[in-house]
């Protein structure tokens, strides 16, 4: 047992104040209400009737605004997968889509720069990349270019500075439930060697804060068991525990 | 190139006063400085790589960089190329099902739009299944390209609004060719080419602002039904086949980008 064994796992570093891990709560409304009236109007119009609208602007506001608010960034792959596919049913072209890897391209080549300017914006990037990944898919099957990205980036969160800082930690371990299964269907030496890391971290490196060792043994078990927790796990480190 | 040398051009790219040079990040790929001289140690280097060069990020330079992600090809082509296949795989199976499916007694089974009609799997009599259906990925992507060109159209979906498939008469109305037939490849693109000229017989109605279009498909159309190998446009627009919001340009640069498209296949593809 961790001597923090009585720590619970809260909602370190997330909107909502459950004890839980959300594993991002499929909540439109707040990522629709996060937006400015403009791109609100604009998403509502493009789902109903997307000729009208500009879809590269379109894209373009909605990655601007995904980099400042983390909370957005989870459910904005659900709402750009309504684009996506408003786009492709009604005019038969991907504009929105193309745009919007594209420009998640080019914050994804930056990425660097970026964490060592603002680490929020960084940890918006990778969730934003990683609710794209979850949501929007090419003939049920996840975009193939994605993967590797993906990797690049938990592979980033999973550096030693890295995991020195709780922020990206939480996003981390976010993330690989979010996305862990179906990332490791696509490619699973990478996850290895990403789990390798992380077994490392928690091993190896003394001055780890308690809590995200907690987290990493929660995500080592949850992957042990097949991307899913036990009971008797789940108790362990979600529930509420008197003092 | 020595180490010596390559040492002095790291350093260059990091000094800002050394312009001629090249300090910028992405000069180190070029074969000359501002300066005019060639580069000693880029002498071997073909210029075309310069292009490639400009777009690889600072870490590529760097023996520890991330990896060859996404350095040529951007996500926005590489998702649509994905689509592409797979739509075409899946065109595929359900066409070889299809054609497996006629050679049984089974001819009242109602038969889903896809890539071919009913009428072909009853020709399956001349084209068994086995060795003639085409396979190879690389043409059946290029002929869906050329097909989704065609259905990208006004007077496409004008057409299938019309004429539902089953009244539909052979030599009166247009039907796509089946990709999945073998066919020369000029035969193949003769196909396409007349396919998209019955198609403008369901043109909208000419209206202000199609008036001129329209003339110029026309005018186009005749061209490349004399002139078979000829360019019949000095557009050099690029040659993404989606839309940009407006119908009628969609057409006709839908209708433009046919010959074109073909043409450049036509030269890279020698075989």
């Amino acid at each position: 047992m961790l001597p923090c064994a009585c720590a619970q796992l809260t909602a370190s570093g997330n909107e909502s104040t459950n004890a839980r891990i959300p594993r991002g709560s499929l909540n439109m409304d707040s990522a629709w209400t996060a937006l400015d009236m403009e791109t609100q109007t604009m998403l509502k119009t493009a789902i109903k009737d997307p000729k009208t609208v500009d879809l590269e602007k379109l894209s373009n506001a909605v990655v601007e605004h995904s980099l400042k608010d983390l909370s957005f960034c989870k459910d904005a792959g659900r709402m750009c997968y309504a684009v996506v596919q408003a786009e492709a049913q009604k005019t038969a072209s991907s504009v929105f889509r193309r745009n919007l890897l594209n420009r998640l391209q080019q914050e994804f080549i930056a990425r660097e720069e970026t964490r060592k300017r603002s680490m929020q914006e960084w940890v918006c990037v990778v969730t934003f990349i990683c609710s794209i990944f979850d949501y929007i898919k090419v003939n049920n099957s996840p975009i193939a270019a994605l993967v590797d990205p993906v990797y690049d980036c938990l592979f980033g969160l999973a550096q030693p500075d890295s995991l020195m800082n709780e922020e990206e930690v939480d996003c981390l371990v976010v993330q690989l439930h979010r996305v862990g299964e179906q990332l490791e269907q696509t490619n699973s030496e990478r996850m290895n060697q990403l789990f390798y890391l992380l077994r490392d971290g928690f091993l190896l490196q003394e001055d780890l804060s308690s809590m995200t060792r907690l987290l990493l043994l929660e995500i080592l078990e949850f992957r042990a068991s097949g991307w899913t927790l036990s009971e008797t796990a789940h108790k362990y480190y979600y529930s509420e525990v008197a003092d | 190139m020595s180490e010596q040398q390559k040492y002095k051009y790291e350093n260059d790219y990091k000094s800002s006063e050394d312009r001629n040079k090249g300090a910028s990040r992405w000069s180190q790929c070029r074969k000359r400085g501002a300066d005019g001289i060639l580069r000693k140690s880029h002498a071997d280097e073909e210029p075309g790589k310069d292009q490639r060069c400009s777009k690889r990020s600072e870490s590529f330079t760097t023996p520890e960089s991330e990896g060859p992600v996404s350095r040529i090809k951007n996500w926005g082509d590489e998702v649509e190329e994905q689509e592409m296949r797979t739509n075409v795989r899946r065109d595929f199976h359900r066409y070889r099902r299809r054609i497996l499916a006629s050679d049984f007694p089974q001819r009242d089974r109602k038969i889903s739009s896809g890539s071919s009609d009913s009428r072909d799997s009853r020709d399956s009599k001349e084209s068994p299944a086995k060795g003639d259906i085409e396979t190879d990925e690389t043409t059946l992507i290029r002929r869906q390209k050329q097909i989704n060109y065609g259905k990208n159209t006004l007077a496409y979906d004008r057409y299938i609004k019309e004429v539902p498939k089953h009244l539909r008469q052979p030599g009166v109305h247009p039907k796509t060719p089946n990709k999945f037939k073998k066919y020369s490849r000029r035969s193949w693109d003769q196909q396409i080419k007349l396919w998209r000229v019955k198609l403008h017989a369901w043109d909208p109605p000419a209206e202000e602002g199609s008036d001129f279009q329209q003339i110029e498909e026309i005018d186009l159309g005749e061209i490349m039904d004399f002139e078979l190998d000829v360019e019949t446009t000095e557009n050099t627009e690029s040659q993404c086949s989606s839309s940009n919001g407006a119908a009628q340009s969609l057409q006709e640069d839908a209708f433009m980008e046919t010959p074109k498209k073909m043409m450049k296949i036509e030269d890279s593809d020698m075989s």
